[in-house]
């Protein structure tokens, strides 16, 4: 028995998995401090809640994996979420929004990139930069003031379909792609390179410069989507709105194992490190946490939560070195 | 190479039109102010304020600072400039500083800290700057005069219907402002003894800050509902507070005679009374207080007098009276 339980400490099962065992834990735990945690309705609440910062967090996943961030993209979001819901105003189209949104993300992104690739700029100046700028045409173009009576708009954070609400849909299809493309494409095998060691790459026949800009690319879908859905589901335009948020995705991402190192890193990771975060924040308004105290919960969850994870990661190679 | 610049300068390009087609305000001063450097001492004074927002990216400080500079194209014999505090203390005392040196005739000052700013407030008013502070004033400074709205008194306009309005034993959720925020601060205390102290029945089952924010506000109200299966009210600092919590439960039938108060009077809110979802909100005018802020600046300006301090109307907004208000953000061109 005590050798079986050995087994299960010095086998990989814990390492691959632990960040996956905090959140069956935190689940638990919520499960017996309230009985409304694990109902179907709060569950779907928890996955609305999360959805916009963890479409965020995929798209800064690949990033961070290839040795990059966006620092940008909670501003970006309001930027690209403040003309698309003017573009449904004007033009009453559906389609013709979420197209404004997603081509304002991706241009926005796209000068991210080209400044990290052509000009050499450090991907956390580059977005630095951008997160000014965008937030500040955001407010410029509203002139600081909200967007109301978006009328249909809210389909996209609203709505549902097949009984799931489209938020989450939209949270699914871009994990699945996100899973994808570093999962199976030449793509990601090349962002897990250059985030290992960008010259092996390179001198391994890498297009790095290519590689990154389709990152950024990437990430502005994504941006464009989550700022869509945003504003539709806040039911107006905020320029303001999204604050943060792009430390709220970076939080996911890093407490789902992706190391700002680079070449470490996976889709299934950020999802659980944002339901981490999720099933949090829930639990403790349920529960009637003080504000204040929440506050301090959540940063020493975040902390413990990466401790571990680090320390059976460590174990895991030190085993390996020893068996080597 | 070629395409980056290319795509660089279409970038440029884009900004400018979008700074075409949305600042005419900022033009505008620029228009006033050459006018008045080149009209220089030969004609009239033309008096030069600065005007201190908050943050222009706070909704209703940039409402305030729209409203200020359209009121200061009234006075032929004042120019506005903006400057904008981001929130930050450290930054706005620099903006204070700033004008100090530029010599400014007038300094108008919207704190993001009362306390923050009083002594930087203070040198303006040694430097015999004609110096106004407001949304919220900071009180006791002698020499300094100030234009605001009581954020009690707005509060309990609210507070007074919700005593004969909430039903007995009623459980309510309250939504609440950044804490050490004057206001929020301000009206909490209001709500508290206006309402709560009167009304020991009523239960609080669920109270949170969600910092002026729509999508806060939703994130709290989405929890509450899952874990209550009644809720009778929904008190809120301000109405974008309000109007997230009601955005969770508008297809809710078990919630649909929840009662729901705010604050501030903005254009969504009027919507929302007219549609009858929520009951009531003060208005805390932007456009008062920037007539307000406009009158006493010129009064002291001319010299007519030395010191004013004056605070403006909150007057309850109700289904009763909504469409009056609706009129006037028509008229701003908050709602089509």
């Amino acid at each position: 028995m005590n050798s079986l339980l050995q087994k299960i400490k010095k086998s990989n099962l814990m390492a691959t998995f632990s960040i996956y065992f905090v959140l069956l834990f935190l689940f638990l735990i919520s499960m017996m401090a309230n009985e409304n945690f694990a109902t179907i309705g709060n569950l779907s609440n928890i996955s609305r809640q999360i959805a916009v910062g963890t479409i965020l967090a995929f798209g800064q996943t690949i990033l961070i994996i290839s040795g990059m961030l966006d620092l940008s993209s909670g501003s970006v979001l309001a930027l690209a979420g403040v003309l698309s819901v003017d573009a449904y105003l004007k033009t009453g189209s559906l389609i013709v929004s979420f197209l404004v949104g997603i081509i304002v993300a991706v241009i926005c992104n796209i000068l991210n990139g080209l400044m990290v690739t052509k000009f050499k700029t450090p991907p956390f100046i580059a977005t630095l930069a951008m997160m000014a700028m965008a937030r500040g045409a955001a407010l410029l173009y509203t002139n600081g003031q909200n967007i109301y009576q978006i009328g249909d708009y809210v389909i996209f954070g609203q709505g549902s379909w097949f009984g799931v609400p489209n938020p989450v849909w939209f949270l699914v299809i871009t994990m699945t792609v996100t899973w994808y493309l570093l999962k199976h494409t030449v793509f990601g095998r090349s962002v897990y390179a250059i985030g290992g060691n960008e010259e092996a790459a390179n001198a391994s026949g890498i297009n790095v410069d290519r590689v990154k800009m389709k990152a950024y690319i990437i990430n502005g879908i994504f941006v464009g989507l989550a700022g869509i859905i945003f504003m539709s589901r806040v039911n107006g335009g905020l320029p303001n709105g999204a604050n943060g948020y792009e430390f709220k995705a970076l939080t996911a991402a890093v407490i789902g194992g992706t190391s700002f190192s680079g070449g470490v890193g996976t889709a299934s990771g950020t999802l659980a490190g944002a339901f981490i975060v999720g099933f949090l924040d829930n639990i403790m308004v349920l529960v009637g946490v003080n504000s204040y105290l929440q506050q301090i919960v959540r940063g020493a969850i975040i902390a413990l939560a990466v401790i571990y994870d680090i320390y059976f990661k460590t174990t895991r190679k030190k085993n390996k070195a020893a068996k080597g | 190479m070629r395409k980056v610049l290319a795509l660089l300068l279409v970038f440029v390009l884009a900004l400018g039109m979008l700074a075409g087609c949305s600042s005419n305000t900022s033009t505008s001063t620029t228009e006033a102010a050459t006018t008045a450097a080149a009209g220089g001492e030969s004609t009239d004074k033309v008096f030069r304020v600065a005007y201190i927002a908050r943050a222009q990216a706070d909704s209703f400080a940039a409402w305030l600072a729209n409203a200020v500079m359209e009121e200061a194209d009234k006075y032929d014999n004042i120019t506005v400039d903006v400057f904008d505090g981001q929130a930050n203390d450290d930054i706005e005392n620099g903006l204070i500083e700033n004008a100090i040196t530029n010599k400014y005739d007038a300094i108008i000052v919207q704190p993001n800290n009362g306390e923050a700013q009083r002594p930087y407030v203070e040198k303006a008013v040694a430097a015999g700057i004609v110096t106004i502070t407001t949304n919220a004033r900071i009180s006791g400074i002698e020499g300094a005069s100030s234009v605001d709205a009581d954020p009690y008194l707005q509060a309990k306009v609210n507070a007074d219907a919700a005593v004969e309005q909430i039903p007995q034993n009623a459980k309510v959720v309250v939504l609440l402002g950044p804490p050490g925020n004057f206001h929020a601060d301000a009206r909490r205390d209001s709500w508290q003894k206006e309402f709560f102290d009167k009304r020991p029945d009523v239960t609080i089952v669920g109270e949170e800050i969600a910092n002026w924010n729509k999508d806060e506000a939703m994130n709290y109200m989405e929890t509450w509902v899952q874990a209550n299966d009644q809720i009778d009210a929904i008190i809120a600092m301000n109405d974008n507070m309000a109007a997230g919590a009601l955005e969770v439960i508008k297809d809710n039938a078990k919630f649909s005679n929840i009662l729901a108060y705010g604050v501030d009077g903005t254009a969504e809110a009027c919507l929302l009374i007219q549609e009858g979802k929520l009951t009531s909100t003060s208005l805390q005018s932007a456009y008062a207080l920037a007539e307000g802020l406009l009158d006493t600046s010129n009064k002291l300006l001319t010299g007519q007098e030395t010191q004013i301090d004056i605070d403006i109307d909150c007057p309850l907004i109700t289904k009763d009276n909504v469409a009056e208000y609706i009129e006037m953000h028509k008229k701003a061109g908050a709602i089509q």
